[in-house]
């Protein structure tokens, strides 16, 4: 375990190292958390309260959506077709310790590090704007942290899929960047999926984006709206069907493209 | 004058032929970065009528005029995406050297760095985009005047947009920082997707006078829908004017302090 803590502890140290690229990608992450909170805080003080969520509700929700936005879906799997590509992922194949877990310690660094700079950064925020800081609701935080682990994995699995598609194409940003936008659309980034109709809600649950950061954050901020709407532990059949199906897809396809991988010339 | 504009045109028909051909080798990326715009279209098209779904008034802006503004948005944005992409590939001409070559030249180097590269992916995009910004305006009761208004704020508006992309090539040059400055412009850009008014008040403040998102995006609607001053028409030109000089200046600080890298 020891040479897996070596790596987590090495990743951070790159981060400090490029400190800047850091901090201006954080700059970047923070910007983009302002369209949809003041949106729909301008949008709940006209209305009041829009389908069950009330001002409260809306900043608990992107309150806790920012902190754990980055710390689900910050990755570092996106290097891997990279290196597939120029070969590079050679020199890691040849040393003693499993890919997977390599990365997994790689992302750990970067979601920790990403998560302390979002809790600075909405801290920052909302003493600045004098908005009152939302509190955690305690009483489904089983739940909240089932779903986080489920949302950490789902995210870990699907990165690690389409990075694999370097082992077939040359073409690896377009699909990724379909990836960002499925995120943008059915994770709830932009706001929470159950103020949709409820129709179009029961679709989206049955993709894994929900359960990337959508049911972790709602766990925590106002679980409560929800449960009126699904039962949550259907919910969590569909977020462990979605984990299986992702572990045996990445597992498959990473043995499908050692098997096709070649290279020459390192 | 005129032999010299029919020249640059003539050099910037041939990159953009060349780009056009780049483009081409990879028709894969053209199908799936379309279709992931067109998602991001539709989502926020959505967005808008989600939001207007429980209320006719949000921040003194009503539904067709939220429209207005996002596809006023969505037309500014990729017009200058489409013209400047080129400044995406900025860096690696300078930590390369290759930025010699160009600066050699006997011609101007923007039309090289800043227009070189005319992205038609978006051009796919910005036709559809016009012609629904039209359709969506003319549903409206608009005089001559505020149309030509308008019009004339949207060119403003690409103007500035043409002074923040100068500036960021002269960053490169002084920094060779250019992918995080040109990000963070499309960042703070995508600000303006929806009214202004909807941030707090310091925010707007710094979003329209400081750094214009406001003045390229939400004055143009503005005007169109006859709430925006005369004193802010006139603010409107004078910015754009400012930054497009300051941005020149900066260009030609950066060339002077410029080290040739690499080569």
């Amino acid at each position: 375990m020891g040479k897996y803590f070596s790596v987590f502890t090495l990743t951070l140290k790159e981060y400090f190292a490029y400190r800047l690229n850091f901090l201006i990608w954080r700059l970047r992450v923070f910007i983009g958390f302002l369209v949809p909170f003041f949106l729909w805080l301008t949008v709940i003080e006209e209305v009041k309260n829009f389908t069950g969520y009330e001002k409260q509700s809306i900043v608990s929700y992107f309150f806790f959506s920012h902190l754990l936005a980055y710390f689900i879906l910050g990755t570092r799997t996106v290097d891997i077709a990279g290196q597939i590509q120029n070969g590079e992922i050679i020199n890691l194949l040849l040393k003693p310790m499993s890919f997977f877990y390599y990365y997994f310690f790689r992302d750990l660094a970067d979601k920790i590090l990403n998560l302390l700079l979002s809790f600075f950064e909405v801290f920052l925020f909302f003493k600045i704007f004098s908005i009152s800081f939302p509190s955690a609701n305690f009483q489904f935080l089983p739940f909240f942290f089932l779903f986080l682990t489920l949302g950490l994995f789902l995210s870990f699995y699907l990165n690690l899929l389409i990075s694999f598609l370097g082992f077939w194409s040359a073409e690896v940003w377009a699909p990724r960047f379909i990836f960002f936008i499925l995120i943008s659309i059915l994770s709830g980034s932009f706001f929470p999926l159950d103020l949709l109709p409820k129709k179009l809600f029961s679709l989206i649950i049955l993709t894994p984006f929900p359960y990337l950061f959508f049911l972790p954050v709602k766990m925590i901020s106002s679980p409560q709206t929800l449960m009126d709407k699904i039962d949550i532990y259907f919910l969590f059949f569909m977020g462990s069907f979605w984990l299986v199906i992702l572990f045996f897809l990445a597992q498959f396809f990473w043995q499908k493209g050692l098997k096709s991988f070649s290279f020459w010339g390192r | 004058m005129f032999k010299k504009i029919k020249r640059n045109l003539k050099i910037f028909l041939l990159f953009g032929y060349q780009s056009l051909k780049t483009t081409g080798q990879s028709r894969q990326a053209i199908f799936i970065f379309t279709l992931g715009k067109i998602l991001r279209f539709i989502f926020l098209f959505g967005v808008i009528f989600l939001v207007f779904s429980k209320t006719k008034i949000i921040a003194g802006w009503s539904l067709k005029q939220a429209v207005i503004l996002y596809l006023t948005f969505n037309f500014i944005d990729t017009f200058s995406q489409l013209l400047y992409r080129e400044v995406y590939r900025f860096r690696p001409q300078v930590i390369s050297g290759n930025l010699d070559l160009i600066l050699v030249k006997p011609y101007h180097p923007f039309l090289r760095v800043l227009v070189g590269g005319v992205d038609f992916l978006d051009l796919l995009l910005l036709v559809p985009y016009f012609f629904i910004l039209l359709f969506f305006i003319f549903q409206e009761k608009i005089s001559f005047f505020s149309f030509f208004l308008y019009l004339t704020l949207v060119m403003n508006g690409l103007i500035i947009s043409t002074a923040f992309h100068i500036s960021v090539l002269a960053l490169g040059l002084l920094t060779t920082e250019v992918d995080n400055a040109i990000m963070i412009y499309r960042d703070i850009l995508n600000l303006g997707r929806f009214p202004i008014e909807i941030y707090q008040q310091i925010i707007s403040f710094i979003f329209t006078f400081i750094i214009p998102i406001g003045v390229m995006i939400t004055f143009p609607v503005k005007a169109l829908f006859h709430f925006l001053s005369f004193n802010n028409v006139v603010f409107s030109f004078f910015i754009s004017f400012f930054l497009l000089l300051l941005s020149i200046k900066f260009w030609q600080i950066g060339l002077k302090k410029y080290q040739s890298a690499g080569g």
